[in-house]
């Protein structure tokens, strides 16, 4: 990492003209990239819990829900799904707007930034619920018969017994689905959003030079995962050291 | 022991995993403060209804009443379970928390006591199974013996009336057996209503008030240890040729 850093640096003092320039010029996209990652993120976090716990449910409803939910979202490009958020589903909004007479709903504008969040969750939220089932199940049964003798209820097992051991299971796949979601919001840049790959896109279109630009962009998505890479890392240790 | 008012009263449960049926009509009442050994092959149904007291496994049909209360209809089995303590054969120690941790929790989540009344009632209890200075380590450094230990004192801080033992001591070191034994033993001279799956005959013919054969899905056999290991029964001397020779 420490080596993809100093090339960045030395492409930029030797030759600033395209290479330093084109960094400050694509910089705020690496703001929205970064945005749109964690928040995302964040949310899928949460997304995923509620899915993993659905797929676990003896509620018959709630599982069709969620496997429902899982088998669509996995069955379809994330490319795709993006696109659908934006320009398909507010376009489905303003029908029923209309429809309806609800003008509110009929007047309704996508911003590109908050269908571009929304997409990246529901799709990595599905993936997450998997991880988050896989490590639910990995906890042996004795654990929760153990709670449950104990009188807790099926609520208080999962909160204070199973969930705690769960997260430590899979905090090394989590930390992979953050890595894998960083470099997959490069798609959000065909749905209007000004992320780091758009913003290296419109540099090149007006400077006409793909050599340069192309490989800063891929050297600063090269930054950004190595970070997270050492980030998850450190969080895997300290929760090791925990136990 | 035989006076004294049933404290569960099983009447008739079956119970089938699939097409296995595993309880066929079982009939049993243990008195307060009476300790009964089921012993039986594996596969017999001892376990499944040990399981069965406090509905870790649902039966199909017949009834179990505990302390007054019937499984059936019981519409908060939770309240049940905190007078049950249940002890398993592989011990199930909360695995991300010191011993003390595992003691505290379930006082502080199921009987809402303080976090120093719990760890007061804790070192007091792991005091009296004989491991005061573990408090503080996790369950994976501890030997099995240990940690059936502390899993017997993690059921016994939630102050239970009845006490079920899983084969508690199957899964140790030969070693180890007599440090659990000798809680068990501590526990039934106290007092403690005690149903106890185990094929520890010295436990048995010490502590017992009732010894119990299953097979089959059935109570075989029932008599007061002395008539037992002189049973005339075929398959009571049967099998208890098998575990005397273990």
């Amino acid at each position: 990492m420490v080596l993809v850093i100093i090339l960045i640096v030395v492409l930029c003092v030797v030759s600033a003209d395209p290479f330093w320039n084109m960094l400050r010029f694509v910089s705020d996209g690496i703001l929205i990239t970064v945005i749109i990652t964690v928040s995302s993120f964040v949310l899928v976090l949460v997304l995923g819990l509620f899915g993993g716990l659905g797929r676990l449910s003896q509620n018959r409803f709630i599982y069709a829900l969620a496997t429902v939910y899982v088998e669509i979202v996995r069955g379809i490009p994330l490319l795709v799904q993006l696109i659908w958020w934006y320009y398909a589903f507010p376009a489905v909004i303003k029908e029923v707007g209309n429809s309806l007479g609800i003008q509110v709903l009929a007047d309704y504008q996508a911003n590109p930034i908050a269908m571009a969040i929304v997409g990246m969750t529901v799709c990595y939220g599905a993936y997450m619920s998997e991880i988050y089932r896989a490590g639910i199940q990995s906890i042996p049964r004795g654990q929760m018969e153990a709670a449950r003798s104990l009188g807790m209820t099926r609520f208080q097992a999962m909160r204070h017994i199973i969930l705690p051991q769960a997260i430590r299971v899979v905090l090394p796949p989590v930390g992979n689905e953050f890595i894998a979601l960083l470099k997959d919001s490069s798609l959000v840049s065909v749905v209007a959003v000004t992320d780091l790959t758009r913003r290296g896109r419109e540099y090149m279109s007006t400077h006409f030079n793909p050599i340069e630009t192309w490989t800063m962009v891929a050297l600063v998505y090269l930054v950004m995962t190595l970070l997270s890479a050492r980030g998850v890392a450190w969080i895997e240790k300290r929760s090791k050291f925990e136990r | 022991m035989n006076s004294g008012e049933p404290i569960i009263q099983i009447k008739d449960v079956h119970k089938h995993f699939g097409r296995v049926h595993a309880l066929r009509g079982v009939s049993l009442d243990v008195r307060k403060g009476e300790v009964v050994v089921i012993i039986g092959p594996s596969g017999s149904g001892k376990s499944t209804l040990l399981r069965c007291i406090n509905r870790l496994e649902e039966y199909d049909a017949g009834n179990i009443v505990v302390d007054g209360i019937s499984l059936d209809n019981a519409k908060n089995i939770n309240i049940v379970r905190q007078e049950i303590g249940m002890v398993f054969q592989s011990f199930n120690l909360f695995a991300h928390l010191t011993v003390l941790k595992n003691l505290v929790l379930t006082q502080r989540v199921v009987r809402k006591r303080s976090n120093e009344e719990s760890e007061r009632i804790a070192l007091e209890l792991l005091n009296k199974v004989g491991i005061p200075d573990k408090a503080e380590a996790f369950p994976i450094q501890l030997s099995g013996g240990q940690q059936q230990r502390v899993a017997i004192a993690r059921a016994l801080a939630m102050n239970p009336k009845i006490m079920l033992f899983d084969e508690p001591t199957s899964a140790l070191d030969p070693e180890m057996i007599k440090e659990v034994l000798d809680v068990m033993l501590d526990l039934a001279k106290e007092g403690m209503t005690m149903v106890v799956v185990s094929h520890e005959m010295g436990f048995a013919r010490a502590a017992a008030d009732r010894m119990i054969l299953v097979d089959e899905g059935q109570i075989v056999e029932e008599a007061v240890p002395d008539k037992f290991f002189a049973s005339t029964n075929e398959r009571t001397k049967l099998f208890l040729s098998k575990v005397l020779h273990m």
